[in-house]
């Protein structure tokens, strides 16, 4: 026996002068003794379970029936409510079945507890205690009489009033601001982020119950057989003969609180072998089930805490029972021990400064031998933390003391709000480049296994659930009744604080660089505007197939609109029916984005409006050129180009080319220099393009027969023209182009003579080689 | 269980060595325990590690819980690789003295910099007023 210092007075302590009594009939302090610094102490607390079974007869006989009627479900429910008192429920759950016994039932108090709406916790989150519930049930249901005995021991509240509330609601989480009854959607008990629910341990010092430890022996259990006459545990249990507590049924050497680690390590090894549950692994499983709810049991008996777990037998019986229900569906129900352990083991610690209220000394010793044997126990485990190879890699992990402190619950609870946050209505706008990625991955894999006839790779895939879109339309709160109106404010409906309001200026009192910024911004404006029509005119392939048959057409219609108006973004609208001027365009063409744009649009475009745009682009080539020095990105135009050219009659062409090289029209004379060409030339896009424009007018010229004799064709006109210039270039840096066609000689083999043809070959060869600097053999005179 | 193959799922990476950066520069080391649905971390045997130059010196610090919002990327450190490097591990308070070492040169040049500018009639508004990010 040992003096306490109590807390605080127990206005529910009944039997005050009882208690009194007990603390003063031994003042000395037996350091040596069992029950006072060792298991004992810390585990069980007989007296106060004493005390309550000498309660039991005054005790009115309490309305049982309503609990125990929702006590099977909710009893179930460790994992989830927040205001469980779970031996209790436990108990209750256990005892219905007892109804024979009218001791049992009066002893069992009726505690008007919280229940949280059946509705709140039906997110996912949850699911797991759902199922949990279920395994628990029918086993629990077997177990009745080894669970029974411990109701003595089990701290008994008389009935507490108006206390109740005031307790649950310290309980309960905190009300959060969103309350809801104003301004916004009804809160769920329990908010989504809340991790979860381990048994909460309310301050001590808002329990009112008597802080005071007492040892209890619970009596032998005569009139309670063992349940399980096949299983270790009970056998162990009830077989130890001087067990003054059925909560050690290991010899008091054991440590009687394992420490954290210790029950990590055990609840890894445990976790790791779930195919073996065999009552083999059960008998250690109540070796360290029993300890840590034996750390429990002062706060038990003490009755400060409703929520916690019935001393060991009881336990060991709830312990049991699933493991064997989890081998056969074991993907189902993984965490089937592991919540009671993840409970057990985060109760522990909290009942650590359960030891505050014991007398100093004694708490000095009991600290000084978990010390002990958690330092032996970090020893054992020390060596194999550092260091590891390969092979030794999966001994680290075995070895590593701290591992699996998140258990399998919380892993898969994260994981449930991860796969929530995937849940999509239209994964390719949400999810747009992951599912392009694996997209991409698949059909890699897929032709490579064309290809060879490897074994295929089974790459694990995530499937994401598709959920059907629901829309939710919030509308705020209004009161009745009110006057005026009352603005309710909340997270989804925030107030308004600024009412901006958009002012365009006069053109006027803008000073000229203002008027430059502005035309920039509209030009940034008008790209992100038409670069949304054109991801929306891509999707609509992948729209039409997954379209029914009578949707396409107006698929098909809005296709053509937006094109329409994409291409009139970029060549500027207006009302007029001459084509505008250059200046949208290029301004568009300035800018990088533009550039990209415009070679995604090409595509999409029809001949006449992508050989307009084409043409405006050799118009204003040089401009674009130089605008284009520090991007670097109109050789991404290259290719679009060069398709649309294959499409193109040969008039186009010719006059694309003189366009490009800024040709002399008619027969003016030839201007003494071209600098329009040789900006052309000298960039890399330029020159390719060029290149292109002459491979394709060849293709055309060679290919047609009819127009190879005739000599006025326009094509020709203009190559005559052309190669003079091209002869005339002066000696400067010719780009090196993407790529050079390879029927160039052919084509100017037809309009220059032999020296001529050299001096071009010389030129051409230069280039392949890719010598940028070149200095071309000589200017030609002609 | 493979969980959630083909995503950034931290679930897979627990208990293992990470090195973890944080938004302001700090490098920390340690043992992955524990994460939620915001990529907070608990760190286990934390480290903090100093890098100056080729050397480094560890700092130990404990547990560290990181609010998932300061972190800038972390990587499961491979054990066997870990000490096949070419950097130079030396002590504590060798490496806070070569680091304060550098931000001195740091602020020097930095300093020499703006004078020069400002010779110019030039200046660059200093990071700190602008927005950390």
């Amino acid at each position: 026996m040992f003096r306490y210092e109590s807390l605080e007075d127990c206005p529910l302590d009944e039997d005050e002068d009882a208690f009194q009594g007990l603390g003063e009939e031994d003042e000395e302090i037996d350091q040596f003794n069992d029950d006072t610094f060792g298991s004992g102490a810390v585990d069980d607390d007989w007296q106060e379970a004493h005390e309550r079974l000498a309660e039991l007869e005054e005790k009115l006989p309490s309305a049982v029936n309503e609990q125990t009627g929702n006590g099977e479900r909710d009893e179930m429910d460790l994992l989830g409510d927040h205001e469980e008192n779970l031996a209790e429920r436990l108990s209750k759950m256990v005892i219905e079945n007892e109804l024979e016994d009218p001791a049992i039932m009066r002893a069992v108090q009726t505690r008007p507890v919280l229940q949280p709406q059946p509705g709140s916790l039906n997110s996912s989150i949850w699911d797991g205690s759902e199922v949990l519930r279920r395994i628990r049930g029918p086993l629990l249901a077997q177990e009745m009489p080894t669970v029974s005995v411990l109701e003595y021991a089990l701290p008994q509240r008389p009935p507490q009033g108006p206390e109740d509330d005031r307790d649950l609601s310290e309980r309960a989480l905190p009300r959060r601001s969103t309350s809801p009854v104003i301004g916004s959607p009804p809160v769920r008990a329990v908010p989504i982020g809340t991790p979860p629910k381990q048994v909460a341990v309310p301050s001590f010092n808002q329990q009112v119950l008597c802080p005071k430890p007492v040892h209890v022996r619970p009596p032998v259990p005569p009139r309670f057989p063992a349940p399980y006459g096949e299983r270790a545990p009970p056998d162990q249990l009830c077989g130890v003969p001087n067990s003054s507590l059925l909560g050690h049924p290991f010899p008091p050497s054991v440590p009687p609180v394992l420490s954290p680690l210790q029950r990590a390590q055990l609840l890894g090894g445990a976790q790791l072998q779930p195919g073996r549950m065999s009552p083999s692994q059960f008998a250690r499983v109540p070796g360290f089930v029993g300890s840590p709810l034996a750390a429990m049991n002062p706060k038990l008996l003490q009755g400060r805490v409703r929520q916690m777990l019935p001393p060991a037998p009881g336990f060991r019986a709830f312990f049991s029972a699933p493991p064997p229900a989890t081998p056969p569906p074991p993907q189902q129900h993984p965490p089937g021990p592991g919540p009671h352990l993840q409970n057990l083991r985060s109760q522990a610690p909290m009942f650590r400064p359960d030891t505050t209220h014991l007398h100093p000394q004694h708490r000095r010793l009991l600290h000084q031998r978990q010390q002990q044997s958690r330092n032996q126990h970090r020893n054992l485990n020390g060596a194999g933390d550092r260091g590891g190879h390969r092979s030794s890699h999966q001994d680290h992990i075995r070895k590593d003391p701290y591992a699996n402190l998140m258990l399998q619950r919380e892993k898969d609870w994260v994981s449930k709000i991860q796969m929530m946050q995937l849940q999509s209505t239209d994964p390719y706008l949400d999810d747009f480049y992951y599912q392009n990625y694996f997209e991409k991955l698949e059909k890699l894999s897929a032709a490579e296994e064309v290809q060879g006839d490897g074994p295929k790779k089974e790459r694990t895939k995530l499937i994401t659930p598709q959920v059907a879109k629901l829309e939710h339309t919030y509308k705020p709160v209004q009161f009745e009744g009110s006057l005026g109106k009352l603005t309710v404010s909340s997270v989804n409906n925030p107030r308004k604080m600024i009412d901006a309001v958009v002012t365009s200026r006069s053109e006027d009192d803008e000073t000229k660089e203002k008027q430059v910024r502005d035309k920039r911004r509209k030009t940034l404006f008008i790209i992100e505007k038409t670069y949304s029509l054109l991801l929306d005119v891509e999707d609509y392939e992948r729209r039409y197939l997954l379209s029914l048959e009578d949707e396409r057409p107006a698929l098909m219609d809005e296709r053509k609109h937006k094109i329409c108006c994409m291409y009139d973004n970029l060549r500027g609208k207006l009302p007029g029916q001459e084509r505008p001027s250059d200046d949208h365009f290029v301004q568009i063409m300035c800018i990088r984005k533009g550039k990209r744009m415009v070679a995604r649009i090409l595509p999409f475009l029809s001949t006449e409006q992508a050989a307009d745009i084409l043409m405006t682009t050799a118009r204003n080539l040089p401009f674009l050129i130089k605008k284009d020095a520090q991007d670097e990105v109109l050789p991404c135009l290259l290719s679009p180009f060069s398709l649309l050219l294959y499409h193109l009659p040969p008039v186009t062409v010719a006059s694309l080319l003189q366009q490009l090289m800024s040709l002399p029209q008619g027969t003016a004379a030839p201007a003494p220099s071209n600098p329009h060409l040789s900006t052309v030339l000298q960039s890399k896009f330029g020159l390719s393009l060029l290149l292109v424009v002459l491979s394709r007018g060849e293709d055309l010229q060679s290919s047609d027969p009819a127009s190879e004799s005739a000599q006025s064709n326009p094509w020709t006109e203009v190559m005559f023209v052309a190669t003079r210039e091209l002869l005339r270039i002066p000696q400067t840096g010719l780009a090196k182009p993407i790529s050079i066609p390879t029927n160039l000689v052919s084509l100017f083999s037809r309009y220059v003579d032999r020296q001529k043809l050299n001096l071009l070959e010389t030129k051409l060869q230069k280039e392949e080689k890719g010598e940028s600097m070149d200095i071309l053999v000589q200017p030609c005179s002609e | 269980m493979n969980y959630m193959p083909g995503t950034a799922s931290l679930i897979e990476d627990i208990d293992k060595k990470h090195l973890v950066l944080l938004r302001d520069g700090r490098t920390l080391i340690g043992f992955l325990r524990s994460i939620d649905q915001f990529a907070n971390l608990v760190l286990h045997q934390t480290v903090e590690r100093i890098h100056v130059g080729k050397k480094y010196g560890d700092i130990p610090r404990g547990i560290f819980v990181v609010r998932g919002e300061n972190v800038v990327l972390l990587g499961e450190i491979d054990l066997e690789k870990e000490s096949d490097t070419p950097l130079q591990q030396v002590s504590i308070e060798e490496i806070l003295e070569e680091q304060r070492a550098e931000q001195q040169a740091k602020l020097e040049a930095e300093k020499l910099k703006v004078q020069a500018l400002k010779d110019r009639g030039l200046s660059i508004p200093r990071a700190d007023t602008l927005d950390e990010y």
